[in-house]
């Protein structure tokens, strides 16, 4: 409850400022999403209801690594959003590579939207790599789940088959909460 | 972790964690801001370039262009009345504004008739606005004629991006009612679509003779957008616009014959259409083709003149990457207005009535990255010829300079022309001035100059923008712009009796010729301050001092001395101040205050006044959203000449529904 008041009156102090009044507060609570934000949260959530082969790590303590290849459009965002996370006894890690990565390497290829010749890097990656990207040419790519924006809203599209054949099962729920499954 | 790597922010973990803590099904529910990629381009541009994203226009209230420019430091926007606004940029503002070149969607709608922008037809959804891109000073390098003072470019989302239905509907006392629906759809593989359909009916603005002409608008508009998106590179669209609508006017009417003058007050009746076919491929950041054709009709049927114009144009641009950190543009352009005008009352004569106007046009421009990306020399020139004028260059030099990833500064040297028009080249325009005690009329006209020149200018600018943390951003520009040969209204001759048409008057002849010179200068600061997610403040102050004299010229029998009233007619200051709150998830407030110096020359007043903004987004689907406009006095005034039209106090309520 006290949370919530400060919250407010935070607000309220922000908004006096508008008219000239109140001094510069750090007016700080921004609960309020970026995209970015969202992507990032489904990000490490995807983890939780995906199994990747054993062969996909290089060790049984690896971490999951989500490697973001290219630009990053997160901001610092997957990194808040992985720091000190756990999931099935390992921990999550980002990272930023710039090529396709090596085999075991990461677990998780984030592609932006400003990626080109994802149809040449995508189908090379190899077994127990999830692909994640965006927009609807993503899964046609060879890519397995694509984030689409649609009324303001992150919804994900999933191409089961590319999924399959790297070796990699994805939940039921996670199906059952796309946008569509091809 | 090696120093090209992006740092993350400040921690902001409030944000994050509270994400974290949410289901998948949760996390698909939470509606994000999609921040525009143009104002990280805009920070690079070597020009004095605003963004208004769609996002400020939904959150202003505007209702349709003119008011969302508003939006943007350095624009002068004056309401005339209900369906007519002049529109400056860094002044020489008028009700179609000589200056200024605007564009939809690529689509020039700037008129070769009177040359400027008939606001009143410049339409499309609001909601399916992507941006404004609005640069002040001159860009006739790329956009090519008439962008003098500055462009004016609105941008519509593509198919994509407008997926779902939209419907958004309301009134007020002014906005007497409006309705906005608009479906998208595709088939998942690149092809999608959207169809969308408009109108309204604003009512009257406040009129202070009490000589109540009904300057109530209606507008019926509706249009559709097709994208196809092949393989990567590729991308097809197909969109156009169809409208109807209904604008009361006031309006002059000469004759030759008795009354000689008289005031009609009607509707202008306004339709329209369009289609566009674009091509764009895009291999990668740095090579590209765009090829587009277009057909735009506009029919015009006012009191006092009208014309049906066709036009029809060609636009192929190609950008390339050269060794030595060369970005290579080049295009070709053509334009060909077929015009049919008709003449309603015999003191407005376009002669010939069938005409056609035509414009081609060729560019180039090499970017040359110089110090190790970080300073960039741009050269370019654009060549145009008009059914007007010969061949004329429009060059410019531009240099580029980030010292660091904060901070920008630009300079720019640019000419750039405004090319003759239908007005100045073909037409009669009479002015009725008595009668004689001898029964006989006395008439000022202005008669056709076929040797009208293109308006220059020389223009020099400076720019600065910088990032101070993560939360305060500021842009300051500075211009000095040289004009030669500016529109000046001279009498050529005494006054003399002529009598064609019949009966016999009494003639002053009159010309628009190339009388005048000038200079502006001035400075526009706009800092930008987002102390919170929730909290984003703006604010922005254009000083603007004008100079306009005429040349010495022995050959005018009698320049009329207009150079005060074109100064006279721009503010010479404005500030504004926008502040966007989040009050909790559901609640919105925003708000708004403007001052405007006076306009002497109009006899205008300054005047302050303030928008709000409240936004409640009751439930997934719905939000219901108040919205008042200049709310400090129940009218007033923003441009004239006397008898002005008092621009009333708005409110309405708007409810939106998408889903």
């Amino acid at each position: 409850m006290e949370q919530v008041t400060r919250s407010a009156f935070r607000r309220w102090a922000c908004l006096m400022m508008g008219f000239g009044l109140g001094l510069p507060w750090s007016c700080k609570a921004a609960d309020e999403a970026t995209e970015y934000q969202v992507k990032a949260a489904f990000l490490l959530n995807f983890t939780k209801f995906i199994e990747w082969p054993a062969a996909a790590f290089a060790a049984p303590d690896s971490p999951i690594a989500i490697c973001i290849l290219g630009d990053d459009p997160f901001g610092g965002a997957l990194d808040q959003m992985v720091a000190g996370e756990v999931v099935n006894r390992r921990k999550v890690a980002a990272q930023r590579i710039k090529r396709a990565p090596p085999p075991k390497s990461c677990q998780v290829l984030f592609a932006g939207g400003s990626e080109k010749d994802l149809s040449k890097i995508l189908p090379g990656l190899g077994p127990g790599v999830l692909s994640v990207g965006e927009g609807e040419t993503f899964l046609r790519d060879g890519g397995m789940i694509a984030f689409v924006v649609e009324n303001r809203r992150v919804r994900f599209e999933i191409n089961r088959t590319a999924a399959d054949n790297a070796g990699i099962k994805l939940s039921s729920r996670l199906l059952s909460v796309a946008k569509s499954v091809e | 972790m090696s120093g090209d790597q992006p740092q993350p922010d400040a921690p902001d973990q409030t944000g994050t964690a509270a994400l974290k803590t949410l289901s998948l099904e949760e996390l698909s529910q939470i509606e994000v801001t999609t921040p525009s990629k143009e104002p990280v381009k805009a920070f690079r541009t070597p020009a004095a370039i605003y963004v208004i994203t769609g996002e400020d226009i939904r959150r202003s209230g505007a209702t349709c262009i003119p008011e969302a420019l508003r939006l943007a430091p350095g624009v002068e926007v004056a309401r005339i009345d209900s369906s007519t606004w002049s529109i400056g940029i860094r002044g020489f503002g008028t009700n179609l504004t000589r200056s200024v070149l605007v564009l939809i969607d690529g689509r020039t709608v700037y008129t070769p008739l009177f040359d400027g922008t008939y606001w009143d037809v410049q339409d499309t959804m609001m909601e399916d606005i992507d941006r404004i891109e609005v640069i002040r000073g001159p860009g006739g390098t790329i956009w090519g004629p008439n962008a003098v003072n500055g462009v004016i470019n609105v941008i519509t989302k593509s198919a994509k991006e407008t997926k779902g239905a939209l419907v958004s509907a309301g009134g007020g006392n002014f906005e007497q009612g409006f309705l906005n629906a608009r479906y998208g759809g595709g088939n998942g593989d690149g092809f999608n679509y959207r169809i969308y359909g408009k109108g309204f009916d604003r009512g009257p603005e406040y009129h202070q003779d009490g000589q109540n002409y009904d300057d109530s608008w209606r507008a019926a508009q509706g249009g559709f957008r097709i994208d196809w998106q092949r393989d990567n590179q590729d991308t097809f669209t197909l969109q156009g616009d169809l409208y109807d609508e209904e604008a009361g006017e006031s309006v002059a009417a000469t004759s030759y014959t008795p009354p000689y003058s008289q005031t009609i007050n009607g509707n202008a009746s306004l339709s329209g259409e369009n289609l566009m076919a674009r091509w764009e491929r895009i291999v990668n950041d740095g090579n590209e083709i765009h090829l587009q054709a277009y057909w735009d009709r506009t029919d015009r049927e006012e009191a006092n003149f009208a014309e049906v114009r066709n036009t029809f144009d060609l636009d192929f641009l190609q950008r390339v990457r050269l060794p030595f950190r060369q970005q290579l543009s080049w295009g070709l352009g053509a334009r060909v207005d077929p015009v049919d005008d008709t003449e309603v009352v015999s003191g407005l004569q376009f002669l010939p009535l069938k005409r056609t106007d035509y414009l081609f046009t060729a560019f180039v421009q090499d970017e040359i990255g110089l110090v190790d990306g970080r300073l960039s020399l741009i050269v370019g020139t654009k060549l145009l010829r008009t059914n007007f004028t010969g061949i004329a260059p429009e060059p410019s030099v531009r240099l580029l300079w980030t010292p660091s990833e904060k901070q920008t500064i630009w300079a720019a040297f640019t000419h750039a022309l405004r090319t003759p028009s239908d007005s100045e080249q073909d037409f009669y325009l009479l002015g009725y001035s008595q009668t004689l005690p001898n029964g006989m009329p006395y008439f000022a006209r202005f008669n056709p100059n076929p040797h009208f020149a293109p308006e220059q200018l020389n223009g020099s600018e400076l720019g600065y923008r910088r990032l101070f943390g993560q939360k305060l951003y500021v842009d300051f520009a500075g211009y000095y712009n040289h004009y030669h040969d500016l529109f000046s209204e001279d009498i050529t001759g005494p006054p003399s009796v002529q009598d064609n048409p019949p009966p016999p008057y009494l003639l002053l002849p009159a010309q628009f010729q190339n009388g005048l010179d000038g200079y502006t200068k001035g400075v526009e600061i706009a800092p930008e301050w987002r102390p919170a997610g929730f909290c984003r403040l703006r604010g922005s102050y254009s000083y603007l001092h004008m100079d306009v004299y005429a040349q010495p010229n022995p050959t005018v029998y009698f320049p009329l001395p207009t150079g005060p009233t074109i100064t006279g007619s721009s503010p010479q200051h404005q500030v504004s101040v926008q502040s966007a709150f989040d009050l909790s998830k559901k609640l919105q407030l925003d708000l708004t205050y403007r001052y405007v110096s006076a306009l002497p020359a109009l006899a205008v007043p300054a005047y302050s006044t303030g928008d709000a903004r409240v936004g409640w987004r009751f439930s997934r689907q719905f939000e219901l959203s108040l919205v008042g406009q200049n709310l400090f006095q129940p009218w007033h005034l923003e441009y004239g000449p006397p008898p002005a039209v008092g621009i009333v106090r708005n409110v309405y309520a708007r409810l939106t529904w998408s889903r």
